[in-house]
């Protein structure tokens, strides 16, 4: 019996696939979050984005991966949108003393961890492959990231027409 | 050594307190209805807001147009060049809003969601300038309307001197363009600026790794 029946409006089956990721979205709040505020509007903002995604999703898109970019994508957002706030002092700031703690001990042992650092943390500490990363961001795999570029480059020269860079840019939105 | 502990860290971190946790079960379909994207980058809306602001435009433009023709009217040179620019802008909107493809953005892998929300920002300040130009046309036709009622002989000058029009066109459009640059726009280009940051910021980190 198909269990994904429409119950006002909302897909049964999101919800529960949702209930069983939410401890992934808590995860990589963790990493981006500093207070309990931002924790929670990133965790909305990731549950809204992820449910978004597997309702407009292809056939060929497995939900699992959806989640996942719903949480590395929002979660970006959340640095750039905080990149830009005026700059004030930024500190752990949660109402339970045991989570604060654990926040703070967890921020101590990443240091100025850049962003792409901590997508990779947050694979390697949720037991993904890290391999995972390149499908999720788009990124090259790091180990093989030169050889690759390079094999995509001798690629495009063979494929591409040879266009104006300028004209092909304004042409083609990429 | 040092990832081993914090993996163990990691594992036996605690659960967020019930007081800071967002509400899950009963509030779960409000959370998931709700849009993720922040209004900045949400154009959504108001792209759709436009491209009905441009189609009632370009049908009152098309009628005008068309009676203008019949009888021979003065405004048939201006009057086409609103056509076509109304045409552009309405072409370059609808573009603009499928290129965005918001229900699927967020499903895209980072660098490709970034690149393309690059792209959005870029073209909506781009669209700033056809808003520009057709404020021009605008403020134009309600200057002659104007002129109409207080000071006739202006007016017969202004209609039938097509330089003198297309003078008075050129300099509202360049002021409400530098206007735009110093109100509406730093916001897009500063959020722009921040995209693009990011995204090199992350690229570079990849390649150095």
């Amino acid at each position: 019996m198909n269990n994904s029946s429409k119950k006002g409006g909302f897909d049964v089956d999101i919800r529960s696939l949702l209930k069983i990721q939410h401890k992934k979205v808590y995860a990589i709040c963790r990493l981006f979050a500093d207070t309990y505020k931002e924790h929670q509007f990133l965790f909305t903002n990731i549950m809204a984005a992820a449910s978004q995604n597997i309702r407009g999703r292809r056939e060929n898109s497995d939900k699992q991966t959806l989640v996942l970019r719903a949480c590395i994508n929002m979660a970006a957002l959340h640095s750039i949108t905080m990149d830009m706030a005026p700059v004030v002092e930024r500190s752990i700031q949660f109402k339970s003393p045991d989570y604060q703690r654990s926040m703070t001990r967890l921020r101590q042992s990443m240091g100025e961890a850049s962003d792409y650092e901590k997508f990779r943390l947050f694979l390697e500490l949720e037991k993904m492959p890290v391999e995972e990363l390149t499908h999720l961001t788009g990124l090259p795999h790091s180990k093989n990231a030169s050889g690759k570029k390079k094999e995509k480059e001798a690629e495009l020269s063979k494929t591409s027409f040879n266009f104006i860079p300028y004209l092909k840019r304004q042409l083609v939105w990429n | 050594m040092e990832l081993k502990k914090l993996q163990e860290h990691w594992d036996s971190f605690p659960e967020v307190s019930m007081e800071e946790r967002p509400i899950l079960s009963s509030d779960l379909e409000k959370i998931v209805v709700k849009n993720p994207l922040s209004d900045a980058f949400y154009l959504r809306r108001r792209l759709l807001a436009r491209i009905i602001v441009f189609s009632v435009l370009w049908i009152v433009n098309a009628v005008q147009l068309r009676s203008q023709w019949i009888s021979d009217g003065p405004d048939i040179s201006e009057l086409v060049a609103l056509c076509g620019l109304l045409s552009y802008c309405l072409y370059f909107h609808i573009r603009l809003l499928f290129f965005a493809d918001y229900p699927t953005l967020l499903s895209l892998p980072l660098i490709s969601f970034l690149g393309k929300l690059e792209t959005v920002l870029d073209k909506y300040i781009l669209s700033f300038k056809f808003v520009s130009g057709l404020s021009g046309f605008y403020v134009l036709a309600l200057i002659q309307y104007l002129l109409s009622g207080w000071n006739k002989g202006a007016h017969e000058t202004l209609s039938h001197n097509d330089w003198y029009k297309w003078l008075i066109l050129i300099f509202i459009s360049v002021s409400v363009d530098i206007l735009l640059l110093h109100s509406i726009i730093p916001k897009y280009r500063k959020l722009l600026a921040g995209v693009r940051k990011y995204k090199e910021g992350i690229q570079a980190k990849a390649q150095n790794k």
